[in-house]
């Protein structure tokens, strides 16, 4: 299934999930980003402050794991974002779970449901272990996409 | 600025050390940019500081000096 197959909200969200990634300072765009551009949106009854936080917390937890305290270290006036982040292998990843996804059930258009679902079937990675912390229950959600 | 608590040890979950090696990169990348920045603005030049980083000036200058000259702290000129 090719990109024109996506409906406008999915082509949406991989724009907000680019926006994200701008706006947290990050050289690429991964599928965290995916899970808080579609948390904005209203039809999913996601918390997207809640998975902010999640996501923060997460990083904390891993860092601390090492020992490494994360401070606040504040972007310069300079800013961190790069112009263009680039598409990670999580976020391609996640859009490919989504277009399987879609074939499988026979959809011929591919919505910001499928995107969600294809963000939702990580298995490991920050996704899972924010959504873990955030008390989010996957397969509720999943069933109810 | 990130400090170590603790002296480094490997979690004994798979997950969480391979989380932690993904939340030390983007740490890193953080570091960078607050590095470079200031490296600019104490007058570095991109020369020294891509020694420094053990990378080409190509490498830190794309990475870098767009959103340095946008926020004018690097100068336009290579």
């Amino acid at each position: 299934m090719a990109f024109e197959r996506f409906t406008r909200d999915a082509r949406a969200s991989v724009v907000a999930a680019r926006e994200e990634a701008r706006a947290s300072g990050q050289h690429t765009v991964e599928s965290a980003h995916l899970l808080l551009a579609l948390a904005a949106r209203p039809e999913f009854g996601l918390d997207r402050g809640r998975l902010a936080d999640a996501l923060a917390h997460e990083e904390e937890q891993s860092l601390a794991a090492v020992g490494v305290a994360a401070g606040d270290l504040e972007p310069g006036a300079g800013g961190r974002a790069r112009r263009e982040p680039r598409f990670a292998t999580s976020s391609k990843l996640a859009l490919q779970r989504a277009v399987a996804i879609a074939a499988k059930r026979g959809d011929r258009r591919l919505d910001a449901g499928h995107v969600l679902l294809g963000v939702l079937a990580a298995q490991h990675g920050r996704v899972p272990r924010a959504l873990r912390i955030a008390g989010i229950d996957v397969e509720d959600l999943r069933a109810r996409l | 600025m990130p400090m170590i608590a603790a002296p480094p040890t490997l979690p004994d979950d798979p997950a969480d050390a391979l989380a932690a090696v993904g939340a030390l990169r983007r740490l890193a990348d953080r570091v960078e940019d607050a590095a470079v920045e200031r490296a600019i603005v104490d007058g570095w030049s991109w020369a020294d500081i891509a020694e420094a980083l053990g990378v080409t000036r190509q490498a830190v200058h794309k990475k870098h000096a767009r959103r340095l000259q946008r926020a004018a702290i690097a100068r336009e000129e290579r």
